[in-house]
């Protein structure tokens, strides 16, 4: 098992940096995201840890030992690519015999350990078919198996689910992370889906525009965002603004206390998740804001709501489908001051 | 078009591609002494005549020979190039492309003429061989480059990358990944090297040393003197070698020919 880091790593292409400086340090078997919309710079910094770019500037250590001058196929990963990249002139057990005649181990040891990987993999018994005769998730494992087999320092998967459909996808979610679990080796998993990264990661990095804006499990990363970028980006999330007076925010929900240095008179910026805001019928009596439906989606287990506060605000509010309201019914909303989150003051 | 008619219409055009080999083929097993269509009786008379005429077969193995030697260095310097241009040529793409392909554009006589002044300027002269091979990789080269550049375009650089984080050095990444992948389009264009190489009469002409002879070069020659039917038979001989080249490569290589 390796552990991870990178200092103050920069790519520069020539037309100011793709990554900007950023330092990470991954611990032994933990499972790190890089989450970011597209040229946010978690691929470059992938490649960069894989060796397939070289850094600008900075250092990436596996186990204390810079790596930045070693070449990749000397560098001990095992990467899955977008496309899988099986060799398609070959079969799945030459597949995953390649990286291991590489290594130059013995046969009946090779042999043995496709074995096993196939048995990880669920994949017994196909050793025999061509990349071709595989459906995408069965390529997906293969690709798998053909990083994990040489038993590398590290498990570099870029994007590796994009190609597959929704149901698939979300088994694979669960496939790749039991099985991270299992071997426990060092992962780093470049995703722009924010569900994907949450659900598998140990950690998330959030990264804008080659530099990283928050670091952090992924419930940090989705009820503590560092700013409104991370909030926005990491699931909906409806921002209320209130003035800040004697630790307390005044919003259309009522008073918020804050914690932190705002000072009074400030306008603060707060976020809030759809799913933690409760609505209740407007006679119940209870103490919230008086809101109007404007219209609502339901989706089986769940119900979407668009609300309009009295102060003409919308906020957008997810339920469990238990009690429904139509469009235009007048309802309570009321929101626990403690999933308030300041994001900081409107500029 | 009506399924009926295009049939009749591809028959058209193949008798009118394979009728004058067939005329060849069959003048070849003339009985008389004059290269006549129809021929007058059957024979392997002139086959005979051919295969005891030492001028006709050290012209024979001299074109085998150079042909050989085209297909060997035009394939592995052709490879190189369609590996540089779809990979690493970037900005300089177009430009490879048309200087790869510039020796097909240029009229073969000027490129023959050029070459023969060349030749000389740099010493090499014409007593041996090198200049012709040179001229016969020189125009043979586009065939290979534009086959293998085809078949490039179909291969996954992630292909390499994958074999490289696997530990793959450059050069095996080429031998096990990238050469059996793109080995279509590399012995498509070596087929096509070897058989233009064998067939090329312009450059062979000038660039042949006193008393060398290729075997269109001598059958030329022969025609301007003689007019028996040793031509045909020549001539039949040379095509059934050449369709041994492709079928036998196909058999052992595996060869799946797209673009013939």
């Amino acid at each position: 098992m390796t552990e991870v880091s990178i200092e103050k790593l920069t790519k520069d292409y020539g037309q100011g940096p793709a990554v900007n400086s950023i330092s990470i340090r991954i611990a032994e078997g933990e499972f790190i995201s890089l989450l970011g919309p597209s040229g946010c710079g978690k691929t470059t910094t992938l490649k960069m840890i894989a060796g397939f770019e070289d850094a600008t500037e900075g250092a990436i250590r596996f186990d204390g030992r810079d790596v930045v001058h070693v070449p990749v196929e000397k560098r001990d990963i095992g990467m899955v690519f977008q496309n899988y990249a099986l060799f398609p002139h070959m079969t799945v057990e030459k597949n995953l015999a390649f990286g291991l005649e590489m290594r130059k181990l013995p046969k009946d040891e090779i042999r043995t350990r496709i074995a096993k990987v196939l048995d990880m993999v669920q994949l017994t018994g196909y050793s025999e078919r061509y990349p071709r005769q595989l459906s995408g998730g069965q390529q997906q494992r293969v690709a798998l198996a053909r990083a994990l087999v040489i038993e590398p320092k590290i498990l570099l998967l870029d994007e590796p689910l994009a190609n597959l459909d929704a149901k698939l996808r979300e088994e694979m979610r669960v496939f790749i992370r039991d099985l991270q679990r299992r071997v426990g080796i060092t992962t780093v998993y470049v995703t722009h889906d924010q569900a994907e990264a949450m659900t598998m990661s140990d950690r998330v990095v959030v990264m804008f525009g080659g530099r990283i804006a928050q670091i952090g499990t992924p419930s940090d990363i989705y009820e503590r965002p560092a700013n409104l970028e991370v909030a926005e980006f990491v699931g909906q999330v409806n921002i209320i603004r209130g003035k800040v007076g004697n630790r307390v925010v005044s919003t259309a929900f009522g008073d918020v206390p804050v914690s932190g240095d705002f000072a009074d008179g400030a306008e603060l910026m707060l976020a809030l998740r759809p799913e933690a805001v409760e609505l209740l019928p407007i006679n119940s009596g209870a103490t919230g804001a008086p809101a109007k439906v404007l219209s609502s989606y339901y989706s089986g287990s769940l119900v979407d709501y668009r609300l309009e506060l009295a102060t003409g605000a919308v906020v957008n509010v997810q339920t469990f489908p238990r009690t429904r309201f139509a469009d235009g019914d007048q309802v309570l909303v009321h929101a626990p001051s403690d999933r308030f989150w300041p994001l900081g003051i409107v500029a | 078009m009506s399924k009926p008619f295009f049939t009749v219409y591809c028959l058209i055009i193949y008798a009118f591609l394979l009728a004058p080999i067939a005329v060849v083929v069959i003048a070849s097993f003339n009985a008389g002494a004059f290269l006549t269509f129809p021929p007058q009786g059957l024979s392997f008379r002139w086959y005979l005549v051919f295969f005891n005429n030492e001028v006709f077969m050290r012209a024979i193995r001299t074109s085998l020979w150079i042909a050989t030697l085209t297909m060997v260095i035009s394939g592995i310097i052709g490879t190189m190039a369609a590996m540089f241009y779809v990979t690493h040529a970037g900005k300089l793409k177009e430009t490879v492309r048309v200087a790869m392909l510039a020796p097909l554009l240029l009229p073969e006589v000027l490129t023959a003429i050029s070459l023969l002044f060349f030749v000389y300027s740099v010493g090499l002269g014409t007593q041996n061989l090198v200049g012709m091979i040179v001229g016969h990789v020189l125009i043979t080269l586009p065939f290979v480059f534009i086959n293998v550049s085809a078949s490039m375009e179909s291969y996954d650089p992630a292909w390499s990358l994958a074999a490289q984080s696997l530990g793959a050095g450059r050069f095996t990444r080429f031998r096990r990944i990238m050469l059996p992948l793109i080995k279509p389009g590399v012995i498509g264009g070596c087929l096509f090297a070897f058989i233009i190489s064998f067939d090329v009469f312009t450059i062979s002409f000038m660039l042949k040393g006193v008393g060398m002879s290729t075997l269109p070069i001598q059958l030329f020659d022969y025609l301007r003197t003689n007019f028996t039917p040793e031509a045909a038979a020549v001539s039949t001989c040379s095509i059934v070698l050449t369709m041994a080249v492709v079928v036998i490569s196909e058999k052992v290589l595996g060869l799946r020919i797209h673009r013939f």
